[in-house]
């Protein structure tokens, strides 16, 4: 481009250029002007309509009229045994899915970078892939229609002699379904970019490594392992800003009044007491307190990463 | 190479473990479809496993007659071919100007992007934002807050970087305005992105559930998430108004939920295979650092 060619030029040439520049910035500026306007309304506006985690919030006087409150939506937040419990909630099923899903595409990627033959591992990933294209509710109606206490698991306990279980109002079994159903969702997707980053891998390095005698789990280790460690550092950063998300979804056609203790998580208390009872300021403190957490983790375990010589930016 | 014993018994059992894990993707599904498609007295009597028992249509015709699930399909669609219009010219139109290095505070404009990635008002706030403009029960509230995902627009604008500039000069020189420069030069050479982003946006829309509930009340505007939801968590939600009583009591809610599971299912379905190759390609470029 005309532009960059900034080659030695005369104070005349240099003025000629960037007007020449702004030329050639007007009609992209204006491009990108509806977008700012999106960004601005949806995106800053709500930022600082946060304020509202230190008011009163009430219709009538608005965002702006209504009064300060200092900390008081916090103090409430952080001493209520109901809240604390929510809170712990969502670090404990975000904590656990972490553990549990993090290292299933992981693991699924190395599996099915092994198959042989092209035609098998491509009709199993076609297959695996599917689940992610279904929403939350088809998960739920699928969910509740084999876990139900007539459906299909608990017809198999009968039958090889067992009692049936409440799958879905018990709260161990459900944080089961819960953590299987996420997985069970993301992982063939999730092993997407895990088997991208797999095609990159030298195949000679596999060669010498059995020259030198080493088996598949040593070649797993020893190659595979680390020729996707920046892949896999990046996608744990990336997942750890959402720890504190337990995706309103999942949780909401999951959930009902037998496992409340342990399944209502902060997007599903933040809808009920902010939508439903219309105390909008304490859910927003609520919702504030999640963000917060969640950019501090993610800074946080970028900054880690960085030692370990990776970081997303 | 040959292959060691070691290895040919490794390469079975791993092949045997991925066809049990497609088989546990692939099993829910079958048994959906086979309680959907039987009769209510063998679902209710547990005979229904793998395939449909004493096959009938009898869930359909009741969730087709009983429920606006007809409607919510409509609304689905609507909801969907708009939204990933919408969203995609603004994608588009933001990608653009940030992949030419002369643009004016182009770092800046990128920074005020990425960081609502990491940070956002949440939920209240951007209900009160919604709220205040007027649009409760439209579906512009549904197109709006989420118009240009900041992830895909990046995906897009490191595709729109890598397209050379020779074409763009010549194009220029024969005094083609940016518009029509993006239309003509850059959309067509850009056609397995946009497949791929038009792809994402669609996903989220069809699936669209938490705003529809927060943002729709009619429901009649519902969308099929929120329809199929209500069936499943009330058990039945078949209609007085619609049908005659004894039509009700011979429903089984099974049969009910898993047909109104399947009329979500099956436009998946249909147009998965077509999409395949695409999703795939877009989680590549994405992985590409922006």
């Amino acid at each position: 481009m005309s532009v960059r060619t900034t080659t030695v030029l005369s104070e005349k040439g240099r003025k000629l250029q960037s007007r020449r520049r702004m030329k050639q910035n007007i009609p992209l500026l204006l491009m990108l002007l509806p977008v700012l306007v999106f960004y601005i309304v949806f995106k800053y506006a709500p930022m600082g309509g946060l304020v509202i985690a230190f008011k009163d919030y009430n219709f009538a006087d608005g965002i702006f009229g209504s009064p300060w409150v200092g900390w008081k939506n916090f103090e409430l937040l952080f001493s209520g045994a109901n809240t604390l419990n929510i809170i712990r909630n969502t670090f404990v099923l975000s904590v656990l899915r972490l553990i549990c899903g993090f290292p299933a595409p992981i693991i699924l990627a190395i599996l099915l970078n092994e198959v042989q033959r092209n035609w098998y591992r491509r009709s199993l990933q076609t297959i695996m892939y599917m689940p992610h294209f279904f929403s939350w509710v088809i998960m739920g109606g699928i969910i509740s229609t084999i876990f139900a206490q007539d459906g299909v698991i608990n017809q198999l306990i009968m039958m090889l002699g067992g009692e049936s279980v409440a799958f879905m109002y018990n709260p161990s079994t459900w944080i089961g379904v819960f953590l299987g159903s996420d997985i069970w969702k993301g992982m063939g997707y999730g092993s997407i970019i895990y088997l991208a980053a797999l095609t990159s891998v030298d195949p000679t390095l596999y060669e010498s490594a059995v020259l030198d005698g080493a088996n598949k789990w040593k070649q797993i280790w020893h190659i595979t392992l680390p020729s996707i460690r920046s892949t896999i550092l990046t996608m744990f950063i990336l997942a750890t800003g959402n720890i504190m998300d337990v995706g309103f979804d999942q949780i909401y056609v999951l959930q009902n009044a037998a496992v409340n203790e342990v399944a209502d998580v902060i997007s599903t208390y933040v809808y009920r007491i902010g939508l439903q009872g219309a105390q909008y300021s304490l859910a927003t403190a609520m919702g504030l307190f999640e963000s917060l957490v969640g950019l501090v983790l993610v800074v946080f375990t970028n900054r880690v990463a960085k030692f370990f010589g990776e970081n997303l930016w | 190479m040959k292959s060691t014993r070691g290895e040919k018994i490794f390469y079975i059992v791993n092949n045997i473990v991925l066809a049990l894990v497609a088989l546990t993707c692939l099993l829910p599904l079958i048994y959906i479809i086979s309680v959907s498609l039987s009769s209510s007295s063998a679902v209710m009597s547990g005979k229904v496993f793998l395939w449909p028992v004493e096959f009938s249509l009898e869930s359909y015709d009741l969730i087709f007659r009983g429920t606006p699930i007809l409607r919510g399909l409509l609304n689905s669609v609507i909801i969907t071919v708009v939204g990933v219009v919408l969203s995609m010219v603004f994608t588009i139109l933001a990608a653009y100007p940030l992949s030419k290095s002369y643009l004016y505070a182009r770092k800046a404009f990128t920074m005020l992007m990425i960081f609502t990635m990491l940070f956002g008002g949440g939920l209240i706030p951007s209900y009160l934002v919604v709220k205040s403009l007027g649009l409760i029960d439209s579906y512009w509230s549904l197109w709006l807050p989420g118009l240009v995902s900041t992830y895909n627009m990046i995906v897009m604008r490191t595709f729109f970087t890598n397209i050379p500039s020779e074409l763009e000069d010549a194009a220029r020189m024969d005094g083609c305005g940016e518009l029509r420069l993006v239309a003509q030069i850059f959309l067509p050479l850009s056609l397995p992105c946009v497949a791929t982003l038009s792809l994402f946006y669609a996903v989220s829309y069809w699936n669209m559930f938490r705003n529809v509930l927060i943002y729709i009340n009619s429901t009649a505007q519902h969308n099929l998430a929120v329809m199929v939801n209500n069936m499943i968590q009330n058990q039945t939600l078949l209609d007085p108004n619609f049908m005659q009583a004894e039509d009700i009591s011979q429903a089984t809610p099974q049969g009910v939920q898993t047909a109104g599971v399947m009329v979500m299912v099956v436009p998946i379905i249909l147009v998965y295979p077509f999409l395949q190759k695409y999703f795939v390609k877009g989680v590549m470029i994405g992985s590409v650092k922006g």
